[in-house]
């Protein structure tokens, strides 16, 4: 059973008196345990297509099913609900609260799922050790690196266990050898079994991903299987 | 989320800013501290002012007997006794005689008030106080028997008797315009007067003296038939009626029912007048202070809502990880109200000390009910929920993308 399944989605802004189609008919289906990599220049509908599947953005037209669930016609509090549960969000410029400790980030999820404090802490611990920061759960996000700060997110994005990561240009603001630190990390959990979409515009990015879907002009252009992705080994 | 969550937040997001988060509240806290101040000096002034008048006479009514009354009309020593028995609500009834003349020893010589009147002059009498500080009153039969004795002010024995710790005992003499008695001091009491002013010096006051009315009468010729009677009732409430039914009784027991010979005067008006015109003045003030409240929730709605702008992103992202417009909506609610209520709180203590203070200069006592404090906190808390409602509204609609888009 698929993970994902889009039907004839259409998205289509209003500006003025002008209509701008952003997705015209996309069908796309992701099966449990991908990674999939969506590219596209900009203005292709990329960034709207994760909007739609992160429960972000509403469409016009078409069928939506995630874990075998309609989510087509949600109200906003149940796609609050299930973007809680469902999907863990990477985005390129980390967006931790600056106020709150490395832990207190990663917990805050559960906070909106209303799980109990302790648990909590026991749960952000082990995500943020998960990513390699184990040792330091009470720093402030400005006492780290960007690197840093993006696995912090990371450890947010896995902590209520979802059924796949969102990420949206995870690499966009850190030097190519961070930026292959971060995929590593995308790489092992995919290995351990989360399903993982992450948009990107670096070519070389997504050849780590399993498969490649390329939108261009609100369609989807070619939707390659690779047969072999970059391994982001330890050595790079 | 719980509340508990909220509330850390709403805690964490202002101490962050400590000293916008001050500045915000100012307003808030000069409103408080403004309406508990105005209110415990209002209370504490109008208990004053009532209380004066209560010694000088809440309770009073005087009668009086018109000019055109004939001598069939005049009252008498009976008539006193019968109003009194007819009617319970009456504690005292007295003649109210006057005289200015003069009180002197062997060594002092004194401006005298010289009051005539029935033992219940001790309680009808506004100016020397009930309160006996040494001695005793006269009684019925030195009223009855006109004898040579006389009830002195505690600052008017002194005036006289400056070198002595009591006057009990002494002679004294009353003068008046055409004649003099000599008169045995037998007790001595409070006098209002001085005690409402004791700051100014004591010797400006005359002395005043009570004597029985009988006695009264050997003094001056003036002082024949009775034409003014003070009597006290057991309250307020007691004042109209009793007023009424007097005048009626003595109509009927001299025969002139409908001429209008005898007058029932009370203060009741007075009182109410005062009661009014300072609840007027405790009422502006108050609406002053509201409106320093309205202008601090300004305050609180502006400073939040440019939070709400600032924080834009970080509504995003908590609203990408799973908040819910309720969630948003309370954690920004619960600030603006938390922030008010730390602002009623500081204003509070700080509106306590300065009634305090006022209170201190002006010589009353600040008076703060618990009601005035729970009001003035759930007002705070109202004008938190009031002015930030707006905005927390406003943060709780931001569309996700493009609130995460806002750089």
């Amino acid at each position: 059973m698929s993970l994902i399944t889009m039907q004839h989605v259409v998205k289509t802004y209003v500006m003025g008196d002008e209509r701008l189609e952003v997705l015209k008919d996309v069908n796309l289906t992701v099966n449990p345990g991908e990674f999939v990599a969506i590219m596209g220049p900009s203005g292709s509908g990329k960034s709207t297509m994760m909007n739609i599947m992160g429960l972000l953005d509403t469409f016009n037209s078409g069928l939506y099913t995630l874990r075998d669930t309609d989510v087509t016609h949600l109200t906003d509090n149940e796609r609050a609900h299930v973007r809680n549960r469902e999907i863990g969000f990477v985005f390129q410029s980390f967006n931790l609260m600056p106020r709150m400790s490395l832990l207190e980030n990663v917990a805050l999820p559960m906070v909106y799922a209303g799980v109990g404090r302790r648990e909590r802490q026991e749960r952000a611990a082990a995500a943020l050790t998960q990513v390699g920061l184990g040792d330091r759960l009470d720093h402030q996000p400005n006492e780290i690196s960007g690197g840093q700060m993006q696995r912090v997110a990371i450890a947010r994005a896995i902590v209520n266990r979802p059924a796949v990561i969102m990420a949206d240009e995870p690499t966009g603001n850190l030097d190519s050898k961070t930026s292959v630190e971060i995929v590593r990390i995308f790489q092992q959990l995919n290995a351990a079994g989360t399903t993982v979409v992450m948009v990107t515009h670096e070519p070389d990015i997504a050849q780590y991903a399993k498969r490649i879907i390329s939108f261009r002009d609100g369609v989807i252009q070619t939707d390659e299987t690779l047969k072999q992705p970059q391994k982001a080994g330890a050595d790079q | 989320m719980t509340v508990i969550e909220s509330f850390k937040m709403a805690i964490d997001a202002i101490t962050a800013n400590k000293m916008r988060s001050f500045l915000t509240m100012l307003g808030i806290i000069i409103g408080i501290a403004a309406v508990i101040a105005i209110l415990a000096i209002g209370n504490g002034a109008t208990t004053r002012i009532t209380g004066t008048f209560n010694d000088l006479g809440a309770t009073t009514i005087s009668l009086s007997v018109s000019n055109k009354a004939g001598n069939d009309a005049q009252l008498t020593a009976a008539d006193l006794q019968a109003i009194k028995q007819a009617d319970t609500r009456v504690t005292a009834i007295s003649p109210n005689y006057t005289l200015a003349g003069f009180a002197a020893t062997n060594n002092q010589d004194e401006q005298a008030i010289v009051f005539g009147g029935t033992p219940d002059l001790q309680y009808t009498n506004t100016v020397m106080d009930s309160t006996i500080t040494a001695g005793r009153y006269f009684t019925q039969a030195e009223y009855d028997d006109a004898a040579p004795v006389a009830v002195i002010s505690v600052d008017g024995a002194a005036q006289l008797f400056p070198n002595q710790h009591s006057a009990v005992g002494q002679m004294i003499t009353l003068r008046s315009r055409t004649t003099s008695i000599s008169v045995r001091i037998i007790g001595e009491t409070q006098s209002t007067v001085s005690k409402y002013q004791g700051a100014v010096r004591r010797s400006s006051f005359p002395v005043y003296v009570a004597i029985p009315y009988a006695t009264m009468k050997l003094l001056s010729i003036n002082a024949g038939g009775i034409t003014d009677v003070t009597m006290k009732v057991r309250s307020r409430n007691d004042i109209t009626s009793v007023s009424q039914s007097t005048v009626r009784l003595l109509e009927t027991r001299h025969d002139v029912v409908g001429q209008h010979l005898y007058t029932a005067r009370n203060y009741l008006a007075a009182l109410d007048q005062v009661d009014s015109v300072l609840g007027l003045f405790v009422n502006f003030i108050a609406a002053v202070a509201a409106i320093a409240l309205i202008v601090g929730g300004i305050g609180v709605m502006n400073i939040m809502l440019v939070s709400v702008t600032e924080r834009t992103r970080e509504i995003g992202t908590r609203k990408a990880l799973g908040a819910t417009t309720r969630d948003i909506l309370i954690q920004f609610l619960l600030e603006a109200v938390i922030l008010s209520l730390i602002g009623g709180l500081i204003g509070l203590t700080l509106g306590i000390v300065l009634a305090e203070v006022v209170a201190g200069w002006l010589g009353i006592t600040a008076h703060i009910t618990w009601q005035a404090v729970i009001l003035v906190l759930l007002f705070a808390s109202a004008v938190g929920v009031f002015f930030g409602l707006y905005p927390a509204r406003k943060a709780a609609k931001l569309n996700p993308i493009e609130a995460l888009r806002y750089e």
